[in-house]
């Protein structure tokens, strides 16, 4: 099996390479065969990765121990479950999973625009080729996953082996989230492969502006969804399995994913510059460029071992490859932009300061000072190896002094964005329609304030999230009451009526809504403490209001570890709350590795959360480390609020058609019945 | 008079008896804020007073000497020295806000305001750029008297329809 993958892969490469130079010569002679053999040679290219990815899980699950990747990755004791994470837990397996990714968005565009687009389709296969190549190349020579193990004997003869068991896989990956965690993540990047792909291709082919953003919308909504969720599951996972009580810690791997996800989001907005005004070409196509060159960056750090992170790759020789493909990627944008950059002129003027548009551009440059200052506080460590005698590490504190500000800022225009209106707004206008939000905004701050979270960052917070919320329920208010009164529906039902129609403008609004909900999340940040206490068995410790009594403790072997376990009760005043169970675990198969399993009881208030951290070198005695998180719990709901969002934006808008039909009346006159035009409302979808 | 006197004196005692606990109090918040600004160099890239793992002989010893420096009454700058001599710069959590670490905080800024300047050059060159429109003698005409191509009329109610779709 490892031979038959090995071989598919490589010829996966033979077929992406035939797809890039003969849909070069396609675009070239423009012979319709060798469009369609083209086309073609790209599908094909595609299921050859689907049946290499399957050959490596086959091997995973089958216990393959004579191949490298299986004895380092997997072990008999492991789980089915994990055994399809340990699919990309190594660099191998990881860079495999890529492709298969991007194969399934190659193939879904290959098929799906294949009778449509002519004259783009051909320069969108070429590119999408080219990116496959780059992945296949360190497939099948760089980091093969199909490598056999071999004896070398004195003779220098290779004589394969097999391992009667496997290393297993890393502790931190044996949790559920990190079976969805990675693919959500690498499906938000590879699928940003697809906007730039359109991106490039319709300015090599002079394409009109608004078709390939209509075009690409979706893909790039789909892609920054996966993005969106893999970062907060990624962040969840950190939070429940790390057990150093934070979610976010702004490691070098972190700000990787959050460097695309900040141009996507730009990207997502700027469009409808381009779309409602035909502005903003020219940024519009190099936001896309951006965002599909902050994935390969991000890849680049990741895995190259040029800035250390608790959960990077080990140091390894792709490095170089990646630089390369970014520094070819950059010329080939910078060349299609020089020679048709008069295609992307703007075809429509400013009329007033204040107005969407421009909040939009501030919109923009706001997440892209985010972008460049998460990117250059990453890699300011690296610079100050080059320039200066030592390397000065650049940490959370950093960070967050930077990105508290700027990400303020955006929650403000997050808010102030809806409230303006296309063109102009006139002061009226704005007195109107500002007022309530910044009064319910400033109630939120006030009760934010008797609640007792007083911090300076933390109110401006509450007070803009309670501003951009109302804003959110005035849009949803001022377009159901127009539906109510037409209709006859009520207000619930003519918001849900509303939203159906128009799923893209309201599903942005549920997601700002989501984005409401995790800024009241990360301001509870501002209120975390913590407690470190050696215990011993009946001992309590105080934490705010609850009492932790450590009860008792077992240990309870499973399959794959054996888990050492703290039995905490939780006590508020004389009441029980409930047990909870912070476990260690000594998993087999690696010497001696452990893995936390938190405990946390959580409500939206706070989360109680109980770290068994292990024992006390001089007492030998069980220490708990206990922490209260203030609105934790609404980070995870806010993102939940996103991915809804995202979906009701991907949905067809229900359109209400005025039907003239004809209504037997009250007769006036004895005669004959009246026929009158009534209009009713009949639902469809564009 | 005594009474007022003892009453007195009994306040004075009882606030002597607090100030050790309050001094004590400072003293924790001030490990806790210079702590705060150091990495923990078990190589775990947590900050210094966030290092959760029990036995990390590293932090446990960090935090012992900064307790003592802090104790004798040191100055932020002898500690962060002190640190820095010990363990390189690596040992900063955020980088020190002078010589060539100021580029990092300068950084953002300067993006900041280098975008901001763009945008507002972007938008007043928006503003000033006039918009051509094909003009018919047969043409409609505006409020003000200017005539509309038809092309222009066209134009502007797709324009119309599109921007009040969203």
């Amino acid at each position: 099996m490892d031979v038959f993958g090995s071989f598919t892969l490589l010829l996966a490469f033979v077929c992406a390479v035939y797809a890039f130079v003969g849909g070069i010569a396609a675009i070239i002679t423009r012979h319709p065969l060798l469009i369609k053999s083209t086309r073609q040679a790209g599908i094909a290219t595609c299921v050859l990765i689907f049946i290499g990815t399957f050959s490596l899980a086959y091997l995973l699950f089958s216990d393959n121990f004579s191949q490298a990747y299986v004895v380092s990755h997997s072990n008999r004791d492991l789980s089915a479950f994990y055994k399809v994470a340990a699919l990309w837990s190594g660099q191998e397996g990881s860079l495999l999973f890529w492709s298969f990714l991007l194969a399934i968005y190659v193939i879904s565009v290959l098929i799906a625009y294949r009778h449509k687009n002519g004259e783009l389709m051909p320069y969108v296969g070429v590119i999408l080729a080219g990116v496959q190549i780059f992945f296949l190349t360190l497939n099948n020579f760089v980091e093969s996953p199909f490598k056999t193990l071999a004896n070398v004997s004195a003779s220098g003869v290779l004589t394969p082996f097999i391992r009667l068991d496997g290393n297993g896989l890393n502790p931190l990956l044996q949790y559920p989230e990190m079976v969805i965690h990675p693919p959500n993540l690498y499906s938000g990047y590879t699928g940003f492969t697809i906007p730039f792909a359109f991106a490039l291709a319709a300015l090599l082919a002079r394409y009109p502006g608004e078709k390939w953003i209509h075009l690409t919308r979706k893909w790039t909504m789909v892609a920054w969804c996966f993005q969106s969720v893999g970062i907060l599951l990624g962040a969840h996972w950190a939070y429940a399995v790390l057990g150093w009580g934070g979610y976010w810690g702004w490691d070098p791997v972190e700000n990787a994913s959050l460097l695309p996800w900040l141009t996507g989001t730009a990207f997502l907005h700027s469009v409808m510059m381009q779309e409602k005004r035909g502005m903003m070409k020219v940024w519009n196509v190099w936001l896309v460029f951006a965002t599909f060159l902050m994935c390969i960056l991000g890849t680049f750090l990741t895995r190259s071992g040029v800035v250390s992170s608790v959960h990077a790759f080990a140091n390894s020789q792709i490095g170089p490859w990646f630089v390369s493909f970014m520094a070819l990627t950059l010329i080939v944008c910078f060349v299609a932009y020089i020679k048709n950059h008069d295609y992307l002129k703007s075809e429509n003027q400013l009329d007033s300061m204040v107005s969407r548009e421009s909040s939009f551009l501030f919109n923009n440059l706001l997440f892209l000072v985010a972008c460049i200052a998460v990117l250059s506080g990453t890699l300011f460590p690296v610079f100050t190896e080059w320039f200066t005698p030592s390397r000065i590490s650049v940490g959370a504190p950093f960070f967050n002094k930077i990105m508290i500000p700027i990400g303020l800022a955006i929650l403000f225009l997050t808010g102030v964005g809806p409230l303006l209106a296309w063109r102009k707004t006139s002061t009226d206008s704005m007195k109107r329609n500002f007022t309530w939000p910044l009064a319910f905004g400033a109630l939120s701050a006030v009760v934010a304030y008797v609640l007792n979270y007083r911090n300076a960052y933390a109110l401006v917070c509450f007070f803009l999230c309670g501003f951009v919320f109302w804003t959110i329920v005035m849009e949803f208010y001022r377009g159901a009451k127009v539906i109510a009164a037409r209709s006859g529906m009520g207000l619930m039902m003519s918001a849900h009526e509303l939203a159906m129609r128009n799923t893209r403008r309201y599903g942005g609004y549920v997601v700002h809504f989501g984005m409401v909900l995790i800024f009241i999340g990360l301001a509870g940040a501002a209120f975390n403490t913590d407690v470190q206490k050696t215990m011993n068995l009946g001992d309590s410790m105080k934490l705010g209001p609850y009492t932790l009594v450590l009860q008792t403790a077992d240990t309870k072997p499973e399959k794959n570890y054996t888990a050492e376990r703290m039995i905490v009760e939780v006590m508020k005043g004389n009441k029980q709350i409930m047990m909870l169970y912070p476990e260690k675990r000594a998993f087999q198969g690696r010497d001696q590795a452990n893995g936390t399993m938190v405990a946390i009881y959580s409500t939206l208030r706070e989360d109680v959360y109980v770290v068994f951290a292990g024992m006390d070198p001089d007492t030998n005695l069980p220490v708990i480390h206990a922490f209260l998180n203030p609105l934790v719990k609404w980070i995870w709901l806010g993102g939940v609020w996103v991915v809804m969002g995202t979906l009701l934006a991907l949905m067809p808008n229900r359109r209400a058609a005025l039907v003239l039909s004809a209504v037997t009346q009250p007769a006036v006159s004895p005669v004959a019945p009246a026929l009158t035009p009534s209009v009713t409302l009949r639902e469809g979808h564009d | 008079m005594i009474k007022r006197r003892n009453l007195l004196a009994l306040v004075f005692v009882a606030a002597l008896s607090v100030l050790p606990l309050i001094a004590q109090q400072q003293q924790t918040d001030r490990v806790k804020a210079i702590g705060g600004k150091f990495q923990c160099m078990c190589g775990c890239s947590q900050v210094l007073t966030q290092c959760n793992h029990v036995g990390c002989t590293m932090s446990a010893a960090m935090l012992k000497n900064l307790g003592d420096w802090v104790n004798r009454g040191d100055s932020e700058a002898t500690i962060t020295q002190a640190f820095v001599q010990q363990f390189g710069t690596t040992v900063y959590a955020e980088p020190p806000k002078s010589g060539f670490s100021l580029i990092a905080w300068g950084m953002p800024i300067a993006y900041f305001v280098l975008g901001a300047a763009l945008v507002l050059f972007v938008i007043s060159r928006w503003r000033k750029r006039p918009q051509a429109v094909g003009v018919d003698a047969a043409a409609p005409v505006t409020a003000s008297g200017a005539k509309i191509s038809p092309e222009a009329m066209e134009r502007g109610r797709a324009q119309a329809a599109r921007e009040t779709e969203d």
